[in-house]
């Protein structure tokens, strides 16, 4: 097996394995009408799992280095805005420019 | 009739241009994500020195961010196909529960259907849990467009990092937290939609037992942790009250 069959076995590979991630539920439950509790845990899960994501994305964070404070102040920038303005775009992108200037300061 | 026709066709131009714009605009905080992310990889991939279009085809057929991060540390070293499939099976293994939240939004068994199924990220998922759609969209049309646009932005961005290796200057130190700052945003939006205190604390303590306890595989533990407790938690509550 030469380098390029072998790089084009591991993305068909890779693209099989993240498809079978992804279709699984639709398989497994259909369109899902039956259960309530089924119904309970879908309509939980999008909270549940933002949450999860906020924590996932900070958890790299430096506790001791000044990363901490204009991380969470970006952050409060983001919320703040978001909460006055309530536009999803705007508030991104200037917690986003805040942070970026931060890093590359 | 000729002008009712006319009419009609008009309407419809006008909706699916005003869908499309729509979708745009939606859409464009994931721009901000996985374009610079998307670079980030494909300087990374041509490091292996394989031509520049596989870093494209990979982001069209995997279509999966940290996975393919990974990927490049396991072609650095050329491990086995086999021991690959599994990795990215595993690391992937969360968006087992994404699909939950979409068994009856995404429609009936068609070729739609299987895409927006693929192209479920934790991104996309985020968005389309969270956004309202107007209701003189259609529903799966609007999801289409937001995830093939998303996977746009992947792909360019993927492409871009490639091919550019050697002359990109731009610099993008910082602009992953457009990721952060979504997520925050959508967690602000999910509150205001849910208003019930429950899954936040829920997935908050998941989160730090994850963390503490599988620091490896915290995003995976904190979901199959959360999702545990509500259905306990439900039941528990069920049975109070019959």
């Amino acid at each position: 097996m030469n380098e390029l069959q072998y790089l084009i076995g591991v993305i068909i590979a890779m693209a099989l394995a993240t498809y079978f991630t992804r279709l699984i539920p639709f398989v497994l439950f259909g369109t899902g009408k039956e259960s309530s509790l089924l119904n309970y845990v879908a309509k939980s899960t999008p909270p549940m799992v933002m949450m999860i994501l906020v924590v996932y994305m900070l958890k790299d964070v430096n506790y001791h280095s000044f990363e901490l404070v204009y991380t969470f102040l970006s952050i409060a920038i983001t919320i703040g805005l978001h909460v006055y303005k309530r536009n999803a775009l705007l508030s991104i992108v200037t917690g986003t420019a805040i942070y970026m200037f931060f890093v590359q300061m | 009739m000729k002008f009712l026709i006319i009419v009609l066709f008009g309407f419809f131009k006008l909706l699916f241009i005003e869908m499309i714009q729509s979708a745009i605009k939606v859409s464009l905080p994931i721009m901000f994500g996985f374009v610079p992310l998307g670079i980030a990889f494909g300087l990374l991939f041509q490091d292996l020195g394989y031509p520049w279009y596989f870093a494209s085809l990979m982001g069209i057929i995997v279509y999966a961010g940290a996975a393919q991060f990974m990927a490049i540390g396991f072609l650095s070293v050329g491990l086995g196909i086999v021991e690959i499939a599994m990795s990215t099976f595993f690391l992937n293994s969360r968006h087992m529960f994404y699909g939950l939240s979409f068994l009856e939004s995404f429609g009936n068994w068609n070729l739609r259907k299987l895409y927006l199924i693929f192209g479920m990220t934790d991104e996309t998922y985020a968005l389309l849990t969270t956004i309202k759609v107007p209701k003189s969209f259609q529903k799966e049309r609007y999801y289409l467009y937001i995830t093939l646009f998303s996977q746009i932005y992947w792909v360019f961005g993927c492409t871009i990092g490639a091919l550019l290796a050697d002359i990109l200057t731009f610099n993008t130190n910082g602009m992953e937290f457009a990721a952060t700052a979504l997520f925050v945003v959508l967690l602000i939006e999910q509150w205001i939609m849910v208003r019930k205190l429950l899954p936040f604390i829920v997935g908050f303590i998941s989160s730090i037992i994850a963390l503490v306890f599988f620091l490896d595989h915290m995003l995976l533990v904190a979901i199959m942790v959360s999702i545990i407790s509500i259905v306990l938690l439900r039941l528990i509550k069920v049975n109070h009250y019959e």
